[in-house]
């Protein structure tokens, strides 16, 4: 099915324009212009530390005796590598975009500019005060994406919880006749992560094994409710704008939207097959990760749809790229998940690198790259600065290349360590079975750390760098304030 | 704000799933029933699991010890969970739910750069081995990729009667021939991994 535009739709202006659609300028209030670019350069700032972190992290496998002190130690700076990314990088700039998102499409400057100050403000304080205390060896627990100890995750639900209600007022307050499909997978994205964040915390049904069901629960949420749906939401901003077309379907939109919210919380356990945790708890998680292809197949492909036959755009820009790597490996990474979920298959894959090759295909591939997409789609349509087209092909092909050649190498480690065990070989031949493969992640680490240092120069340009009004942009005609 | 935005702001839709409280409403009680479902409750029932007979909660120095796993982030090298797969009998005994009850914060973990350690006081009940593989692992294992741990110890020209001494290989020791002492942190570590025990299922026990 396809929605033509309405007359009014947040996509029609665009449609007469025949110069490129980025070389269009946002009407933004400057304080707007001043919240995205703060929550870019910040994020901007986590995503070069914890990648820096990441490197490191991966030269210390062929290097064990390299930067043996406890503050550079592996299994300080690790929970540090995946909370930053996470907490600092991809939450504080899918926030954000979202928040801008949310503005555009209901015609209207972000509401509670105050509240989205707060939220920047608390997402930043928890992940300086994570970092420090997880460095000093303190921390709740090795639960992942939980390590940091209750009062900073208290912070950090806080700057979500600030975040949205700016969002949601923003949509509350709008001028545009319906809600954007965008909006509602981001305003679900800071409900669903508040009410996880709160779970997580409360400590009553946390023990022993009631800590592992809970853990299960909360990394997977963690990442699928959370980020998938802010990335979604922006996505389906971000591409129709891009593209200057409507979106395929807005009915694939709803339809991701609500099986994502009903599957997702189902998986968890697939995280601890084989373990004592009750057999059909493991067996539900396994056949609700067989469901998720219905959202992951239905957002995807509703997004290849929207592109097809528009190729020689996305050629000509620089942030659409992204947008497609993005969603390719959304399909590729996710589809890979719910094989990856069977237990013939996580019998052997299970406890190997496989799964950190996994979540660097969705959290990196899906995640980072969307985000990506999304400030090269958005931050000049703001400030009116845009980077050069070298700096962003650069960063597309190093980081294209480098996430794919670290998801291929620990997709090979993985394989052979679960092989090893399985032929029943000392550990050892495990450990050195994947060597070869680790030293190959080193290399497409460094690709992606380049290519990080060449976006961290972009977002400079697009938000400190000195004006381009010089003809250069188009003014889009002020006709109407929105979107 | 123009002419166009008064042709719309007279005309939001505010009902159904275009009022934005809908959607906050909608979400909030559809997730906050999963949550319930999948992560309260299950949470609750598996946090009152009995122990297995024979399994006791942790010395005071053992307590400790675990304290230095956690902060030092082992769990993200070494599992501990056996499962009840053939590659896994290495380890010990497939794990049960009763071996868990004393295990909080849980150590599961789903990586094993390094090898499972529930049954490790069992495996390898040497403390001199512990104290040099901590030290430096490639000491006693050529190929480990395992970080040392030199803090947990301090060198001493002259050690106390009551010191731990660790002997190393002598192209693993300290230059000055200074002695390699463990600290506390180090000796509730290994008191930590030689508790590391599973107790048999035997008759009367949790596998019946």
């Amino acid at each position: 099915m396809r929605i033509e535009p309405r007359p009014h739709g947040p996509f029609r202006t665009r449609r007469r324009v025949s110069v490129s659609v980025e070389l269009l300028r946002d009407n933004v209030e400057p304080e707007d212009i001043a919240l995205l670019s703060s929550f870019t350069l910040t994020a901007t700032f986590w995503l070069l530390f914890a990648t820096a972190v990441g490197l490191l992290l991966s030269f210390k496998f062929p290097y064990p005796d390299w930067a043996a002190s406890p503050y550079l130690s592996f299994g300080r700076l690790r929970a540090i590598h995946t909370n930053d990314t996470f907490y600092g990088w991809a939450s504080i700039a899918l926030t954000g975009a979202a928040l801008y998102v949310g503005s555009r499409t209901s015609g209207i400057p972000i509401a509670g500019k105050r509240l989205a100050w707060l939220g920047l403000i608390g997402f930043n304080l928890a992940a300086v005060l994570g970092t420090i205390t997880l460095d000093l060896g303190i921390n709740y627990g090795d639960q992942e994406y939980r390590e940091w100890v209750w009062w900073i995750r208290l912070i950090l639900v806080a700057a979500i919880a600030l975040s949205g209600a700016a969002l949601v007022k923003t949509v509350a307050e709008r001028v545009e006749r319906d809600i954007y499909i965008s909006n509602w997978y981001t305003i679900g994205g800071f409900v669903f992560t508040i009410i996880l964040s709160v779970a997580a915390l409360l400590p009553q049904y946390q023990f022993g094994l009631g800590q592992v069901a809970v853990q299960g629960f909360f990394m997977h949420n963690a990442v699928g409710m959370w980020f998938t749906f802010l990335a979604l939401g922006v996505t389906y901003y971000a591409l129709p704008k891009l593209l200057n077309r409507p979106i395929y379907s807005y009915a694939l939109g709803v339809l991701g939207f609500w099986t994502n919210l009903v599957f997702y919380p189902i998986i968890g356990a697939h995280h601890f097959e084989f373990t004592p945790l009750p057999w059909w708890f493991q067996t539900l998680a396994i056949v609700f990760s067989v469901g998720m292809l219905v959202p992951v197949w239905a957002g995807s492909g509703n997004f290849f749809l929207t592109m097809r036959g528009h190729w020689e755009t996305i050629r000509r820009s620089y942030a659409l790229p992204f947008i497609v790597v993005g969603v390719a490996y959304y399909f590729l990474g996710s589809t890979q998940g719910t094989i990856e979920a069977f237990r013939s298959l996580q019998s052997i894959w299970h406890f190997t690198n496989f799964t950190i090759g996994h979540s660097h295909a969705t959290m990196y591939g899906f995640i980072t790259f969307i985000a990506w997409g999304a400030i090269y789609a958005l931050l000049p349509r703001a400030t009116g600065k845009q980077p050069s087209a070298l700096a962003t092909g650069l960063h597309f092909w190093l980081a294209t290349i480098g996430v794919t050649a670290y998801v291929l190498a620990l997709s090979v480690a993985g394989t052979l360590q679960g092989l090893t065990w399985a032929a029943g070989d000392p550990f050892i031949s495990s450990v050195d079975a994947a060597d070869p493969y680790w030293v190959a992640r080193a290399i497409a680490g460094t690709m992606m750390f380049l290519a990080h240092i060449i976006f961290a120069y972009n977002v400079f340009v697009m938000t400190l760098g000195p004006s381009q009004e010089s003809g250069k942009w188009v003014r889009q005609p002020a006709k109407r304030a929105a979107p | 704000m123009g002419a166009a935005a008064g042709e719309t702001s007279g005309a939001v839709n505010r009902s159904g799933m275009n009022n934005v409280w809908s959607i906050v409403l909608a979400s909030a009680i559809v997730y906050g029933a999963l949550t319930v479902f999948m992560a309260v409750i299950p949470g609750t029932v598996l946090s009152r699991t009995k122990p297995t007979p024979g399994t006791h909660p942790l010395t005071a120095q053992e307590s400790r010890g675990r304290d230095v796993y956690v902060g030092e982030g082992c769990a993200y090298c070494h599992s501990q969970v056996v499962r009840p797969l053939r590659q896994d009998l290495v380890f010990g005994r497939p794990s049960v739910a009763g071996d868990y009850a004393y295990s909080t914060p849980e150590l599961l973990s789903d990586h094993r750069n390094g090898p499972d350690l529930t049954n490790i006081g069992t495996r390898q009940p040497s403390a001199t081995w512990q104290y040099i593989h901590l030290w430096n692992p490639r000491a006693v294992v050529a190929g480990s990729i395992m970080p040392r741990y030199p803090w947990l110890f301090e060198l001493k020209s002259k050690s106390a009667p009551n010191d731990v001494v660790v002997t190393v290989p002598p192209s693993y020791a300290p230059s000055n021939g200074a002695a390699i002492v463990a600290t506390d942190d180090a000796r509730a570590l290994v008191a930590y991994l030689k508790a590391l025990k599973q107790v048999p299922l035997g008759k009367g026990g949790a596998g019946k």
